[in-house]
């Protein structure tokens, strides 16, 4: 993990541990206090995270809806009613964890865990921006994907253990739609990276610094998504299939299998999962953020508040989703991704290397 | 009346082939001679005339009745217990003239009560007659499947019969039931699974069991499983007297603010048995409230389909709920309640019009003018949605065939296309003077019951309007609202009545029998939701869960009226 | 693609015009009718033990006592157990039992709902909805000569 030297904007410098290590004198180069450190970096990352997940899950959600829906919701605890989150907290947490008989033991308490640290885990190579980057290796992307699918194995391990039909019809739907649309991710992705040519997190940032244009004083960056405007939908969507999100929430639907994976668990493992979620729905974020939004950089403002408000506003457009789309029927979903999604975004890489080969050779 | 009548009044085109049918009506004369010798006897009911034929003669009757005099529907299958013999009674009418009804009686001995089962000639006698064996007693030979409908297998008696002391035991021991805990086991066929989706189940508005058989994804076989709402409605209304004790029950069939359609069911039907004439005035309310009740239930029906396709979080159940509580905060200044309304009275209805007359005309007009940006603001939402389309087109088919064999009634039959609608075919209230028009789709699947739905609500809007207009210039010195009813009611002993509305969901026929004092001897309540359950396997047989769901959604059952 | 922007379109308007349907109770009072159903409030002094009330009440909810000489002893009603169908109100000639709009009432156990006639006869009226102008106006007989005070004798 070496430092590497700053290219273009002021954005891009040390990853955090080295950071840290500057400014209390240590020397970078000895392992055991760059692992000491690494952990202190991805604590405070994670715990800056779990703030914002339970900041918005539990209050911004309500909050969000209700104004979807003519409400206002909660408002009585505390100021603008921010004291359910604690509220909420013990609650959940004070709940009794139920073990159904005949779940398979390790599978069933492990799921939470995987599903819960497979999205943290793909945190470490996001640039946040002013210097908040836990590691910066040069295969960063592909890291991010490869942990954010571990998910799956996560959500297959609880609908099988759970000894019940419902999660057992959830499991396998939520396998089939996380198959089904990781490919076009990470096509998309790619696409992304025929522009930048390369893998690492902070060179694709980097590649969308310069303005693209200037219209009327205003510079416009040179963020993919005003590039490639069509690689960001496709991205998109599919991002909100990995996710679980409507129009594809069909390995939880409500009203059909009660709570499909989710059905047998309680209190804790139920706050995990439920956290879980979240964070990978900021993680699908921070990725969108990261490839098409041009990650921190932004007028006026810290590098890093532009980056959570780009997460935050990718959280806010599945919400959106959630209030007026419906859901996908499995077979209608699974055909849309294999013949709809995963043609366009073949047809999307095609393109995107045609342009930049055209470019490179102008 | 609607203007867009199809057939002219002496509708003799296509009613030529079918006995029975002149341009007065119904000859049974010429039906008895239809029956032949096996007629036992004739019955004058108040509806229609009754036919007394042997227990062992129903298929061949009810064939000859169905395919020759052209009596395509059963509507309703009472059964009751008098002191020296059992009776069923089917009551046959056609979906093309429901003025056209036939009541055929078929009595059976007390000490081995049973008798040939129509459900060869009318699929929908099946969950009928189980009824019937389960609340009274009689059994039925050829029927598919005798097992007790409403109550647990385990049930001993039968509550409306005369014997039914409620002294045994109904607790029944573990020996006896099947083990609750039982470990799975598979059948010879392992490749299906077997699912139970409810009665706890977020979907299944309210508590109904669907035992379901599931290939994959897809669903080989789904049996519903009902009961687990019954309140013996049947039996608190023969408690009551007619005049006034009655009339709270019926709010609680369709409890979904379709309130004062069940009221009027009832007070149709008490008020062709003892004779009652409603002024003008208060058919002229009942016909407004009973618009505003079905404006509510179809709101609501559409705000919990769009649940069940959308998911949890959608904004459309919410913005049905607000539109809701408009209608309701209108109902609760005119009735005093917003769900159970104890409004209509034999006779009439409870209470005039709030003073100042003027302030509710303008909150209803209010009410409205708002409605159609609301309908549009539906359809932005719904109609127009691709992924609902493809969600909701072409799933959940109900052929009109068998929708008309399964007694199939309401926005499920005129989503199949079949013209039924009670209000103008066998009209009531004040429906046959104003100008609205029956809505039906041809596409027989959850799209167009859904869209039959909505237009419904516009159509009950200009209902609504009409009636406003009319109270507003209603000349002072005339405005009855109640006829004038002896306190204590007794019609006539041995008079039976058969009569229907159009309710919300469907045609709500009430059956009574009375004997003389002032409680009724027999009430039979035909829901339509109980004869629409009986599509469901019809709809989703070979289709995925999800349709499923979006099927039972569609079909907008209320289980307050499918258990009674 | 394009309904299914139109529905998101439809949706974020809802959101954006701040209109909320909430009613914050209970610091805002929700509108009742005048005609609303709600507690029952029972006058002994206009009470002429006729047991129309007890008679008419489809679920049994009015129980009446009286001792052989028909002076009235007990008025008990179970108001967890009535329906509020109006029905006791309606039948009753001499008006003594009438619904208010009062629906904010609570106990602990089941049994503080059964109410006899002390409790009934002090069931307050809901804010100030006047639940008589409601009814047909010539019972103006509650109402005694204070200023607009329901005069209960």
């Amino acid at each position: 993990m070496a430092p590497i030297a700053p290219i273009a904007a002021p954005l891009q410098s040390a990853p955090l541990p080295e950071t840290i290590a500057e400014l209390l004198g240590l020397d970078p180069n000895q392992p055991a206090v760059m692992f000491v450190l690494a952990f202190l970096a991805a604590g405070a990352i994670v715990s800056v995270l779990m703030g914002m997940t339970a900041v918005l899950g539990i209050w911004g959600k309500r909050k969000i809806t209700a104004a979807f829906t003519d409400r206002i919701a909660v408002n009585r605890h505390g100021p603008f009613g921010l004291l359910i989150i604690p509220a909420d907290a013990v609650r959940l947490l004070s709940k009794e964890l139920i073990v159904p008989e005949g779940v398979d033991r390790p599978a069933w308490d492990l799921a939470p865990l995987v599903i819960a640290s497979s999205a943290l885990l793909g945190f470490a190579v996001i640039p946040f921006g002013n210097g908040i980057q836990i590691a910066d290796p040069e295969t960063g992307l592909a890291f991010v994907f490869a942990t954010a699918s571990i998910a799956s194995l996560g959500l297959l391990m609880a609908g099988y253990a759970s000894n019940n039909k419902y999660s057992f019809m959830g499991g396998l739907r939520a396998v089939a739609q996380n198959l089904a649309y990781e490919i076009p991710l990470v096509l998309t992705g790619a696409s992304v990276v025929l522009f930048t040519g390369s893998l690492q997190m902070s060179e694709i940032v980097a590649a969308q610094n310069e303005a693209l244009l200037t219209l009327g004083g205003v510079a416009i960056p040179s963020w993919f998504v005003f590039i490639n405007p069509f690689a960001f939908v496709l991205f998109m969507v599919a991002n909100l299939a990995e996710v679980g999100r409507n129009p594809f929430d069909i390995p939880e639907a409500p009203t059909e299998i009660v709570a499909g994976y989710q059905t047998e668990y309680s209190s804790v493992y139920f706050v995990l999962i439920y956290l879980g979620e979240f964070i990978h729905i900021f993680l699908g974020g921070a990725i969108v953020a990261t490839l098409f939004l041009g990650g921190p950089s932004g007028p006026v403002l810290p590098g890093f508040v532009w980056f959570f408000a780009k997460m935050i506003a990718v959280y806010l457009f599945t919400q959106w989703a959630r209030s007026a789309v419906p859901r996908l029927r499995i077979d209608q979903l699974i055909q849309i991704g294999w013949k709809g999604m995963l043609v366009l975004s073949f047809a999307n890489l095609v393109l995107t290397a045609v342009i930049v080969g055209v470019i490179q050779s102008a | 009346m609607s203007l867009e009548e199809p057939e002219p009044d002496d509708g003799v085109i296509e009613a030529a082939e079918e006995v029975g049918v002149t341009t007065e009506g119904l000859d049974y004369d010429a039906l008895a001679e239809l029956v032949g010798d096996r007629l036992l006897d004739r019955e004058d009911h108040v509806n229609a005339e009754g036919f007394v034929i042997r227990p062992d003669d129903v298929q061949d009757v009810l064939f000859d009745l169905r395919d020759e005099a052209g009596f395509d529907y059963l509507s309703c299958v009472t059964a009751q217990e008098y002191d020296d013999r059992y009776e069923s009674i089917y009551h046959l009418k056609k979906y093309d003239e429901p003025t056209h009804e036939l009541s055929v009686v078929v009595p059976s001995t007390k000490d081995d009560p049973r008798n040939q089962s129509a459900n060869a000639v009318y699929r929908t006698a099946d969950w009928h007659e189980r009824e019937a064996f389960d609340l009274v007693g009689i059994e039925y030979d050829d029927h598919p499947d005798m097992r007790r409908i409403l109550l647990p297998e385990t049930w001993q008696g039968h509550p409306l019969s005369q014997d039914f002391s409620g002294e045994e035991p109904q607790i029944v021991t573990l020996r006896e039931h099947a083990n609750p805990l039982q470990e799975d086991h598979r059948g010879d066929d392992a490749d299906t699974m077997f699912v139970n989706i409810g009665p706890h189940h977020p979907a299944t508005h309210g508590v109904l069991h669907l035992k379901t058989v599931l290939d994959g994804e897809q669903v080989a076989d789904v049996e519903p499983d009902i009961g687990y709402l019954h309140r013996c409605e049947e039996q608190m209304c023969q408690q009551g007297t007619y005049r006034h004790q009655i009339m709270p029950y019926p709010d609680r069939w369709d409890y979904i603010s379709a309130g004062i359609l069940n009221e009027w069911a009832y007070a149709r039907a008490a008020e062709d048995l003892a004779d009652i004439e409603v002024p003008e005035y208060a058919q002229v309310i009942r016909t407004m409230s009973a618009e505003l009740c079905r404006i509510a239930a179809h709101l609501l029906a559409l705000g919990t389909f769009a649940l069940d396709v959308y998911g949890d979080f959608t904004a459309i159940f919410m913005y049905a709920v607000q539109d809701r509580e408009v209608v309701q905060n209108i109902l609760e200044d005119l009735t005093g309640q917003r769900l159970m309304f104890n409004y209509l009275r034999l006779g009439g209805v409870a209470w005039d019009i709030p003073e100042p007359r003027d302030e509710f005309f303008e909150k209803v007009r209010d009410m409205l003018d708002d409605m159609p940006e609301k309908l549009t603001e539906y359809h932005n939402l719904i109609t127009s949605n691709e992924i609902f389309q493809l969600r909701c087109v072409d799933t959940g088919v109900l052929p009109p065939e068998e929708a008309k064999s399964y007694g199939a009634t309401g926005p499920v039959a005129r989503g199949s296309g079949i013209d039924f609608d009670l209000r103008r075919d066998d009209p009531y209230g004040y429906y046959d003077e104003l100008d609205w028009d029956v809505v039906t789709e041809d596409g027989c699947d959850n799209y167009s019951r859904l869209l039959v739905r909505m237009q419904e609500v516009e159509q009950s809007a200009r209902i609504i309007e009409q009636c406003v207009d009319l109270l507003e210039d209603w000349p002072e010195d005339e405005r009855e609202i109640q006829a004038n009813v002896p306190r204590t009611l007794r019609p006539d002993p041995d008079t039976e009545v058969y009569r229907a509305v159009e309710a919300a969901k469907g045609e709500l026929g009430i059956y009574m029998r009375s004997d003389g004092t002032d409680k009724p001897a027999r009430f039979k309540i035909r829901s339509p939701c109980f004869s629409n359950l009986q599509t469901l396997p019809v709809m989703s047989e070979g289709e995925y869960v999800p349709d499923m769901i979006a099927s039972l959604g569609s079909l907008d059952i209320v289980l307050g009226e499918v258990d009674r | 693609m394009i309904g299914i922007l139109k529905s998101m379109a439809t949706t974020m308007k809802h959101a954006l015009d701040g209109n909320t349907f909430t009613v914050e109770y209970p610091e805002e009072e929700p509108e009742v009718s005048p005609r609303f159903r709600g507690v029952h409030k029972f006058s002994q002094e206009r009470c002429i033990w006729c047991r129309q009330c007890e008679n008419v009440c489809p679920n049994n909810t009015i129980q009446i006592v009286t001792d052989d000489q028909r002076n009235g002893e007990q008025y008990n009603l179970h108001i967890g157990q009535c329906i509020y169908c109006r029905l006791c109100e309606e039948v009753c000639p001499v008006d003594a039992i009438i619904l208010t709009q009062n629906f904010e009432w609570t106990a602990d156990t089941k049994d503080e709902f059964a109410l006899d006639k002390e409790q009934l006869k002090n069931v307050p009226w809901y804010k100030d909805i006047d639940p008589l102008e409601a009814r047909e106006p010539d019972r103006g007989v509650w109402i005694g000569e204070g200023e607009g005070e329901v005069d209960y004798q």
